[in-house]
Order: C-alpha cells, then structure tokens, then sequence
C-alpha cells in the first residue's frame, strides 16, 4: 500500500521487519523482491508522487569546483521513483575484471567475484525493462546484424559487446500497482529520514527519525534497516547520524564519503572512415523483444591488464553540436533548442558555452539549408522518441560524410581524496548539507589516453580511416562538462576490511548488525558500465538475504516458505 | 472391456481433444455427443445428436456409460441448462457414473493471489463466471463428480488465446503492455486439460473435489505475449504503451464494431477489436494453484516452449490456408 506521511499522527511509533530508506531503483526493486515474504515492509520516500521543488531543494549542497562537478541536487530526484524518473535507461553490467584486484588501479578489487552478481543480473534486466540478460552481440542477436565497423580489425577492442536500452522505465509509475496492492509493504511518502539512532554500544540502529516538511515527526524501529538512496545521500545519513559514534555511523575510520567516483566521459576528435556509407553501424539495433540495443567499442581486460589502464569504451558520436561548422540542420535545431532540453540531458548535448550572434546565425543558417533531413529527423523523433512509452534511446545522426566524433566513457579509479563531506549547513529538517570534492587522478588520465591512442593505431593499421584528435586536449575534453552525472560511486565501499571499507559483502554496515546499503555506494570500483543495473542487482542480492535472514529467525515461518518455495520449483 | 464415455459439447475445442485422448486410450470407448455439429471425428468414434438440455436426451445417452465429461460452453443459458440436467441425473444415478464437469478459474472471479481450491467462489466477473459458479452449485447437490477449473486453455484450434492472439501480435496491436500486462496467465494446454480428465475419469476416491488446472511457473501475459511472437516470428515485439491501448479501446474498438456491422452483409471482416476484458484480464494478478492436481491426479504439464511451438506450426497454417 502507498500511503502519506502527512496522515500520521505526530510522534507516531511504526514496527516492520524491515525499513527501506528511499524509493528509487534500489528501494522499489527491494520492496518488489519482498512482496508475498511475509516480512513487513516499510519504504521511507522523502518525496510524494510527483516533483516539488521543496522536497528537491533538501538535496541542495555545496561543490568545491563548480566546473568539475553539477550542482548536487541535479541528476538526482528526491520523490518517489527518484532518480528513474529522468533516467536514461542505458544498462549494461559490469565486467569481471572490474572486480578484480588490478595492482595497477590503486584500492581497487572487489570482496567478491560477478558470480555473486550474477543471479540476480537476469531479474535486474527484466526490472529494468531491458529484456534478456544478453550483453553479447551473438547472444542478443541470433541472426547476425552489420558490424560496427566493417574491417576493423583490433586485438585491444572488441564491438560485440552491447549496451541494452530501458524504456526508460520510471520505477515508481511502473510498478505502483504492485506496491499499492502489495498487504506487506507500507510506502510511507513525504518520510524524511532525519537520523539513525543507534543503540547505546552502536551495535544496531534501534529507530529512524523521520520528519515531513509540515511538522510532523516520527520514528520507525525495524528489524533491518536498508540506505537504498543514492551515493551522495548515502553519507549524509551515515555521517549526521553521530548521537552515538560522534564520527558517523560505518565511519571509525574515516572511510565514508571517501573513494567518490563518477565516470570519465568526453567526446574527441574526428573519425574519418575511407570506407562506403554502410560500412560503418553507429546506431540501435532492435532485439526480438523489442529492445534497444547498441554496440560500442570496449577495451578488452587483457588489454587492459596489458596497458596496466582501467576499463574504457567509447561510441561513434555526431559532431560538437556547438560548432556550426559540422553543417547538420538537425543538430544546431539542437543547439537552438536547447531551453526546451532538461538540464540533464542538454549540458552534455550542447554544454553551457555561450555563444555570439553570428554562431547563432551559422545554426540557424544550417536548419534553413537542411531542411529535408531536418524534417526527417523531426518526424523520426516524434514517431520513435516523443509518442512510444520505450522510447529511441538518444539521437542519431548519419555522417554523409562518414564522419563522427568519438565518445568515451571510462572507468575512474577510487580515490581516498575525492570525497564527500557534511558542511556546516543545514537544510530546513535541520540535516547537516553535502559538500562534494571531486577529483580525478593521473590514473584517469591515463586510462582515457592511452585507450584513445590504441584506438587511433588500430584504426589506422585496420586501413579503414583515421582518428584525429590532440593528445594534449585529452584532459580539457575529459573534464569539460566534469565529473559525469547522476554516477554517485564508492562513498560507501564494500570490503572485508573496516579499516578500509564501510560495507561488508552483505552490503551490512560494518560493527552494525542490521543497517545495510543498497546503493552505487558500496560499489569499491566504477567500471566502464552505467551503474542502474548493477544497483537493482545488488538490491535484488540484499532483498535475498533479508529474506534468508527473516527464515532463519522464525523457523515456523520459513518452513511453510520452503514448502512454497519446493511447490513452486516442482 | 473398454468403458463407454459420453464427452457433452465433444465439438468443441477442448471436447475435441477429449474425444482424441479417450481414443488414444486402451480403456476408454468415447461417445462424442453434439448437438447440431458435424463435426469430424478420430476413426471409430461413436457420435450421437442430443440436446444435452432435455433430459430424457441425456439420460437415454448415458445407458450404460461409466463416464460422462461435461465440456458444454456457450451463454450463461446454455451452461447452466446444460449442467443442471446433467447432475440432476447424476444426483440419481448409481456412483459408478462419474461425471466430470469442465468448470473454470473464472469461478475465483475477481480474486486475486495464490489461489488454490479452497478460496472462496466470487462469480464477480461477468456472465461465463456466473455460470460457471451456477453449475458448481448443483454439483453440491450430489453424485459422483469431479470438477476441474482450468485457467488459460491454450492449443492449436483455440479460437481466443492462440488464434485471437496470434492475429492480433501480427498486427503488432498488442505485445509488451507494460503495467497492463503484469497479471499472471495461468495457461494451460489443451492436451493437460484433456489428460486431467482422463485421470479424474479413473482417479478412486474424489468424488465431489476439485482440481486448478494451469501450468506451475505460470507467466504473465506479457511474458506470453513476448513468447508466442517470437515463437509466430512475429518480432520485434512492440511495447503498446497505455495511450495506446486507450486509442485501441475508446476510439479503434468502437469503429472496427461498426466496421463488422456494415462489412457482413458483403461477405468481408475487418480487424476484430480489442476488447475491455481481455485488457481486464491482462492484468488481473490471480496465481492458480495447481499442486493438488498434480499430487492427487499425478498431472505433468507440457512446458510452454513445446506447446508453443505446436501452437505457432498450427497458426501458421492457419494463415496460409
């Protein structure tokens, strides 16, 4: 059931089982996992059911460089469905290697392998509405399709792998009626939780402290208690939450907030192809379940292990729209339009250069003289992108010239000094802000440039064209629209070692035996990969657990579970 | 000596797989009863002409049968007609007759959850779950009788979850429905509910219970809906998003009503619409439990992938013919 905060009585006590903090994509897929358990559910959303500006504004904070980083209450949504509510839908799981120890990405490795991941990959997908768990061209696609790039040839790239595109689906308007409907879930809306409160030793929280905006206050005192909001707000909790451990709660060590990663991600260069139109494939291909799938260019792990550089991939893009001279009416209809764009989507479409009166004109002049593919774009925007409720993933422009830019987005190493701090303000609930320091490394560096230069000699050597791009421009483009949005990364890692991590591979709070994180925030290290699907499996993992837990704790309970359970497999 | 086995409705589609199973057996000697059907029958069959609703009719019929399965369909009339004649005889009758009555899931109504067959009946669904609920009442009265309650029958020949359907995903009309295909379809195939009579024909011991038939990991519709396509090559398979589906039902379904009406007097047939049960349907969350029939009756089920490809052959030709 879905119900409000503003309908509870002030000082109100509730019990559950279990307490979900935040309904975004770890939240619900948690809550979904539990329905029918028997275990009683409370869901703690901070928003209502649409967007306000004054739930938003809790999320406000403070960024040490403003050119490196967005605002922080961008590419985040404090309502319910959070952030799935202006998602992109790109999904993809993480590499194997991405787990791994690498002695040349400083505090990487992961407590655990992908197979620990991967029963829950599967269900993760169809959560997301991406389809089959099939990451692999052959696997996704059982009649061959073009390849990316006819003759390319690479020992240190493949194209086989895909990214699979959501709808995207909004979590909260997609699975409402199963919340709704669902005896064992409470979704308590307009929730705020304002503190942990842990018991006298710090061994486990006791309640939640929640407030409304309007007044009201109470508590919830549960069983298990899950942080499934974002990575950012993942360390407001744990850090203001210091009645009882004065450094936070998970941070004897200093490690919260710490290791804050997003992805390296630019677009560079010109690739110029010698070969006909058809020989290069930079678009979606369509799976038998409907699905938008895309290849791209990833840097293999024994190249990666070779170069001794984290994990890249990159794309075949259209030009920097902000350039008029690229001569496409449709991309400076783009750039003209950019008022009409979200701010998510649009900084890295057009960015947030200023541009003169001519530059104005030269766009202008490009829609005027391109009006057939211009028409044509239109029309393929509203028939596959506006109206359908999966909607065409991103915009695709076909080169005449058999020319593209090149996207990256790559792997950022943990690292200790980019972090996230409490500041000495406090929103109007009275919780400490966030300050956000992020920084980026020589490693990052090196990953982008030497990956961008393999790419370059093979394409070359391969005899299809060349790629062009200023080596010396490598950092500027890496960094011009800063730290890539909405991946909040590793601020709550996992490990074994408390001295070095907060989570450990239950995703339970170290020292506290019933407070868990479902978030991109226990994730040690980022991978090339978009984090949303790792983040519903990593959630899908915990609601397991939970769930053996609860089984455990009530034998009676747990054996009518496996007879279920035994039913259902027969 | 084989046993003589009256099947009621035996030109029906599940009837007539009845029919096929009981002369497949080495035990049974079916009796295929119609009412105006000419229907083909498998070699050897006997057919009678009845009107299942008189029941001197019936009763004649019967003479000397072991067996009886009721698969009579139509209006709520019919149904109910057609059952209270038939367990008014069997409420008179010695024990030795066993009647099976093809009852239905539509008995739970609008219920929703794992269902199994002590849930409350709710006939909350329309005229076929009133009926259906109807004759269940007068299966109390008596006799020695067997009720199955099959979920989604699916086969070749069915006339709405495989023919129905598999036009429809053609059309690309219905596919992925997102939220409004969550509900769990509860199939099962044809030759499952066939075989379950054949059990509950000889089963000692289970007069006046009754069995769910449906397939175990049942998927939900747009499970199925993505499976059949792929197995009709009816790909990529489309999301039909709410909008959509809203157009279909407010604006398209009234005119393709229109459009049958003023096509039948010139011999054409326009695209059936969709219609509001069906999406009714698509999303009703209700589980059959099937795990009485499958300890007490030994039911195995066909898996969806095989039944599927039969149902996609027989489609197929379908069309080509």
């Amino acid at each position: 059931m879905i119900v409000d905060a503003h309908d509870f009585p002030n000082g109100q006590m509730l019990t559950a089982d279990v307490c979900i903090v935040g309904a975004g994509a770890a939240g619900i897929a948690m809550a979904l996992e539990l329905i029918e358990t028997g275990i009683d559910v409370i869901v703690l959303e901070s928003g209502g059911l649409k967007d306000d500006r004054k739930t938003q504004s809790l999320y406000a904070g403070t960024v040490a460089d403003e050119r490196l980083h967005s605002p922080i209450d961008r590419y985040r949504q404090r309502r319910y469905g959070g952030s799935t509510t202006i998602w992109g839908g790109r999904c993809m799981p993480f590499d194997p290697i991405d787990f791994e120890a690498r002695d040349y990405v400083p505090h990487s490795g992961w407590p655990l392998g992908i197979d620990a991941l991967m029963p829950f990959y599967p269900k993760a997908n169809r959560i997301c509405e991406a389809g089959e768990f099939a990451y692999n061209i052959g696997a996704a696609f059982k009649l061959s399709t073009h390849p990316m790039i006819e003759g390319f040839e690479s020992t240190h790239f493949t194209s086989d792998t895909l990214e699979r595109f959501s709808c995207p689906t909004d979590f909260g308007a997609r699975y409402g009626h199963k919340l709704r409907a669902a005896a064992n879930v409470r979704m308590v809306l307009h929730a705020n939780v304002t503190g942990l409160r842990l018991n006298a030793s710090g061994s486990a929280v006791e309640s939640v402290s929640v407030a409304t905006l309007a007044g009201k206050n109470f508590s919830v005192r549960a069983g298990h208690v899950v942080l499934a909001t974002g990575g950012l707000e993942v360390v407001r909790l744990l850090l203001a939450s210091r009645d009882v451990k004065p450094k936070g709660i998970g941070n004897d060590h200093d490690v919260v907030g710490r290791y804050y990663m997003c992805h390296i991600a630019g677009t560079i260069g010109t690739l110029q192809f010698d070969r006909p139109l058809g020989s290069v494939w930079h678009g979606y291909d369509v799976s038998d379940e409907g699905i938008y799938c895309r290849r791209r260019l990833a840097l293999t792990a024994d190249a990666q292990r070779r170069l001794g550089i984290g994990n890249f991939i990159a794309r075949l893009h259209h030009p920097r729209i902000t350039d008029p001279a690229h001569r496409t009416g449709i991309l400076s209809l783009l750039y003209l339009a950019k008022l009409f764009i979200p701010y998510e989507y649009g900084k890295r479409l057009h960015g947030e250069e200023k541009a003169d009166l001519r530059t104005w004109l030269q766009h202008l002049r490009n829609v005027i003289t391109d009006p057939f593919y211009t028409v044509a774009f239109l029309w393929h925007w509203l028939r596959d992108r506006t109206l359908p409720e999966r909607k065409f993933p991103s915009v695709i422009i076909r080169s005449r010239a058999n020319r593209y830019s090149l996207d990256f987005h790559a792997e950022q190493e943990p690292n200790p000094e980019s972090r996230v701090t409490l500041s000495n303000e406090c929103d109007v609930l009275g919780m400490p802000k966030l300050h956000v320091d992020w920084r980026y490394t020589a490693g990052d560096m090196e990953t982008v440039k030497r990956a961008l230069s393999l790419l370059a000699d093979d394409i070359r050597q391969s005899g299809i064209g060349r790629f062009d791009y200023d080596p010396a421009a490598v950092e500027i483009e890496m960094t011009r629209y800063g730290a890539y949005g909405g991946h909040h990364i590793g601020t709550a890692r996992m490990g074994n070692d408390p001295r070095s991590s907060v989570v450990d591979t239950d995703c339970r709070v170290h020292g506290v035996e019933n407070l868990y994180v479902a978030s991109a925030a226990v994730f040690p290290t980022s991978s090339q990969a978009n984090p949303t699907l790792t983040i519903v499996a990593i959630a899908l993992r915990l609601a397991t657990h939970l769930r053996a837990r609860h089984e455990q704790a009530t034998p009676g309970h747990a054996a009518a579970l496996a007879g279920v359970a035994a039913e259902n497999i027969a | 000596m084989k046993q003589r086995i009256v099947v009621l409705g035996a030109s029906g589609f599940i009837g007539r797989r009845v029919i096929a199973a009981l002369a497949a057996s080495d035990w049974a000697m079916p009796v295929a009863a119609m009412h105006r059907s000419q229907a083909a029958l498998p070699p050897g069959v006997e057919r009678i002409s009845i009107n299942a609703t008189v029941e001197s009719e019936l009763a004649q019929a019967l003479k000397g049968a072991t067996g009886v399965v009721n698969c009579v369909t139509g209006s709520y009339e019919t149904i109910v007609a057609g059952a209270r004649t038939l367990f008014d005889i069997a409420s008179h009758t010695p024990a030795t007759l066993r009647v099976i009555h093809m009852s239905s899931m539509a008995v739970y109504g609008s219920a929703t959850g794992d269902i199994d067959e002590t849930a409350p009946l709710r006939g909350d669904l329309g005229p076929y779950s009133a009926a259906k609920i109807e004759t269940e009442k007068f299966a109390a009265r008596g006799g020695n009788i067997v009720l199955l309650r099959p979920g989604i029958v699916y086969g070749p020949e069915s006339p709405l979850w495989c023919e129905l359907i598999g036009r429809l995903l053609m059309a690309r009309r219905i596919g992925d429905l997102g939220l409004a295909g969550d509900g769990i379809c509860n199939l099962v195939h044809v030759d499952d509910v066939a075989k379950a009579a054949l059990l509950a024909l000889q089963a000692p011991g289970i007069e006046g219970q009754a069995f769910n038939l449906g397939m175990p990991q049942a998927p939900t519709w747009n499970d199925y809906f993505q499976r059949y396509a792929k197995a009709l090559g009816a790909v990529p398979v489309r999301r039909i998003g709410h909008t959509r589906l809203m157009l279909e039902l407010k604006a398209l379904g009234p005119a393709l009503k229109v459009a049958a009406i003023a096509a039948h007097p010139v011999g054409l047939s326009p695209p059936v619409p969709i219609r509001p049960w069906l999406l009714d349907l698509c999303r009703h969350a209700i589980r059959l439990r099937v795990s009485k029939a499958e300890n007490v009756l030994g039911m195995k089920w066909i898996p969806l992938d095989d039944g599927l490809r039969e149902v996609a052959a027989w489609f197929r030709a379908k069309i080509a013919a």
